[in-house]
């Protein structure tokens, strides 16, 4: 009996001394190798896998242009990571099939993170942890104000406006009023949110994004025109439809070539990057419309702002549970802070101190999330209608297409991606 | 015909190729053509829908202008034939310098499409270097990559300069095979050059040309993506959209696997008509 007793006490032991069975945690992205972002990754790494033993995070990053193509690869072949980053609006809802429903798993960070509609599937189910929040302003280089006779401190707040300050650097004659790269078809893109956000009610907004409103109505056939009137008017440089967005035009307006760029509140594109090189000269204003929305105020422009980037769990993950809990440690505060800190990117928890910011177009741009921020258009249509989009943008810019010609292609196609 | 021994040893030499096209070639064409009869979208459920997914390749406008766009390049072909071919003949010729000749022209064919595409996005784009000696001539700058006019031209041109050297290499193998005493036949009989090259020296390589257009066809119905991808990303609009851009663009942006494998396999039944063409020629040249 005793040498009973004493082999399952041995037994015990030898158990209790075993480590526990080893678990790693899959995470795809593509910034966990970008320098800037190492220190927020570094963090959460070692914060969870203290807090987890036996458990370790592999951060695996992808390259962004052929991101998607590798994921839906993965995933097809059900070898697809645990957690998965995704830009926020019809690339996440695009894999909802693939994600894991998250509501009551993130109910405790639904009052403190904002951005969760752009990860919310049609079954108004959460689907993925925003990181980020992604807008547009437009970035203006004062210094090309000033050569062209303008008050660098006054950008435009109207339509008017805007057209006298581009009639202005026109006049002038050295750089182009805005920098546009519409190569991928991005450029046109970012117009069509910026002039939704103050052409649209709440309600075109809404029904635009439920496939309601077609782009042969009058409030989207207005945007369309806007960006062929631009066109015509000389605001951009030549050969949009050959410079990539990302990042020729930008790189563009960081040399001083052009005095007005729509640019991003996320860690690319942003005001911390445009800062380094135009310093104090780097300012930022709301893009303004040639017609306002019956709820929105002439000379008090919207921005459009939503949930930027998340991260959502593999359904077919076997740590899903883990994984869970890893999405929540990659948007908790005190990793967020550091995120936002390094990169510039505005974080999506609100328990982020962005008080000790010095850059007055942060501070702005801060500011202005608070009471100006409404959807993204853009960020609510189907994939499918983007890329039509992308396609008629250039052909519009080109001449080779008319607005009801584009508003009917596009019609057509939204038709077929809502059946 | 050898022992059953003998053949077994045979068959067993084949046997890891046959595996090898197996999983590599066949498997996933067989899945590829089951995935066109559905509507999955990679990682959802996926169902059945018939010829749903040919019907509406059959009523796309893109599909369509990427097609127009195929025959456009095809149509191109005389070009890619000649060009490598006169240049073959100059070279053989005894132009002076025509080692280096050889050299340059085939230097872009080791080169990677992504490297060949980057090297043109400078050349071509519209702040580039072409632009900038146009300028610099006193003519007006074009959008070549940005322009529906000349973007396909663009794209056609980078590619021709790209490949064309290995269809040189080609020529010029064929060039040394054909009979000098034939060649001094003909000038005996009081042939000038010109009329030796087109009488003789032609006709001599008629089944290398055969090769080479059949071959260079094929090749650039399925290897222009890199370009298409670094230098025009399918636009403007649909002006260098080919069927195998729209296959990725579909899959890999779209999210339609299945829609992407039903434009595969149209693609695949077009090249599998020209293969059939570049093998009757083979056998015909075969039995000459």
């Amino acid at each position: 009996m005793q040498a009973k007793l004493s082999a399952l006490l041995l037994a015990g032991t030898i158990l209790a001394a075993a480590p526990a069975k080893a678990q790693e945690i899959t995470v795809w992205d593509w910034k966990s190798g970008d320098p800037a972002a190492a220190s927020y990754y570094e963090k959460v790494k070692g914060d969870f896998e203290a807090a987890h033993p036996g458990v370790t995070v592999n951060y695996v990053m992808q390259p962004l242009d052929q991101y998607y193509t590798l994921l839906g690869t993965a995933l097809s072949s059900h070898a697809g990571p645990d957690l998965f980053l995704m830009n926020g609006g019809a690339q996440a809802k695009a894999r909802i099939p693939a994600l894991l429903r998250l509501d009551d798993k993130v109910a405790d960070l639904r009052k403190t993170v904002i951005g969760w509609p752009e990860f919310t599937g049609a079954d108004g189910g959460v689907y993925a942890v925003p990181l980020s929040i992604q807008g547009f302003v437009v970035y203006y280089d004062k210094k090309l104000y000033r050569d062209a006779g303008l008050d660098p401190d006054k950008p435009p707040r109207t339509w008017a406006d805007l057209a006298r300050v581009c009639a202005a650097i026109k006049a002038k004659g050295a750089v182009p009023c805005f920098s546009m790269g519409n190569k991928e078809g991005y450029g046109a893109e970012f117009w069509f949110s910026t002039m939704a956000a103050n052409e649209w009610t709440a309600g075109e907004q809404q029904d635009f994004a439920a496939g309601r409103l077609k782009w042969s109505s009058p409030q989207v056939k207005a945007i369309l025109q806007s960006w062929v009137d631009a066109g015509k008017a000389g605001w951009f440089q030549d050969g949009p439809n050959s410079t990539t967005k990302f990042m020729d035009e930008y790189e563009g307006f960081m040399r001083g070539e052009d005095a007005n760029t729509i640019g991003l509140i996320s860690d690319v594109a942003h005001w911390k990057q445009f800062d380094d090189f135009l310093g104090a000269d780097d300012g930022v204003f709301r893009m303004p419309s040639p017609t306002l929305a019956a709820d929105k105020t002439e000379g008090d422009p919207m921005m459009p702002v939503a949930g930027g980037i998340g991260y959502g769990v593999n359904k077919a993950s076997v740590h899903a549970d883990l994984a869970v809990e890893l999405a929540k440690a990659l948007a908790a505060p005190a990793a967020m802070q550091v995120f936002f800190t390094d990169t510039g990117a505005i974080a999506s928890n609100t328990g982020v101190d962005t008080s000790k910011v010095d850059s007055p177009a942060a501070k702005a741009i801060l500011a202005w999330l608070k009471t100006k921020g409404v959807p993204t258009a853009h960020a609510n249509a189907t994939a499918k209608e983007l890329e039509e989009w992308h396609r008629q943008s250039q052909l519009l810019l080109n001449g080779e297409a008319t607005v009801d010609a584009a508003a009917a292609r596009l019609d057509a196609v939204q038709a077929d991606a809502r059946k | 015909m050898g022992s059953k021994a003998e053949r077994r040893i045979g068959l067993l030499f084949v046997l890891p190729a046959i595996m090898l096209v197996g999983l590599f070639r066949l498997f996933p064409l067989a899945w590829g053509f089951v995935l066109s009869f559905t509507d999955s979208n990679g990682f959802g459920r996926s169902s059945f829908v018939g010829f749903d997914n040919y019907v509406a390749i059959a009523h796309d406008p893109v599909f369509r202008d990427s097609i127009e766009n195929t025959l456009i390049l095809i149509a191109t072909l005389p070009v890619w034939v000649m060009l490598p071919l006169l240049l073959a003949i100059l070279i053989h010729q005894g132009v002076p310098g025509g080692r280096i000749f050889r050299a340059v022209y085939f230097f872009p064919a080791v080169l990677s499409t992504v490297i060949i595409g980057s090297i043109f996005n400078v050349v071509l784009r519209f702040d580039g270097s072409l632009n900038a000696f146009l300028k610099a001539v006193g003519l007006v700058p074009v959008d070549w990559l940005g322009n529906g006019a000349t973007a396909l031209a663009s794209l056609i041109a980078v590619q021709l300069w790209a490949t064309f050297g290995m269809s040189l290499l080609i020529f010029m193998a064929g060039l040394s095979t054909v009979s000098t005493e034939l060649i001094e036949a003909a000038r005996l009989d009081g042939a000038r050059p010109l009329q030796i090259w087109i009488h003789v020296i032609v006709p001599a390589l008629r089944p290398i040309i055969e090769f080479v257009a059949v071959v260079t066809t094929i090749g650039v119905l399925t290897s222009m993506f890199g370009l298409i991808y670094v230098l025009t990303a399918g636009g403007p609009g649909t002006a260098t959209t080919l069927p195998e851009f729209l296959i990725w663009l579909e899959q890999g942006k779209m999210n339609q696997p299945g829609y992407a494998a039903a434009i595969s396999m149209v693609l695949f039944v077009i090249l599998g008509g020209l293969a059939y063409v570049q093998i009757r020629i083979m056998s015909r040249n075969a039995n000459l």
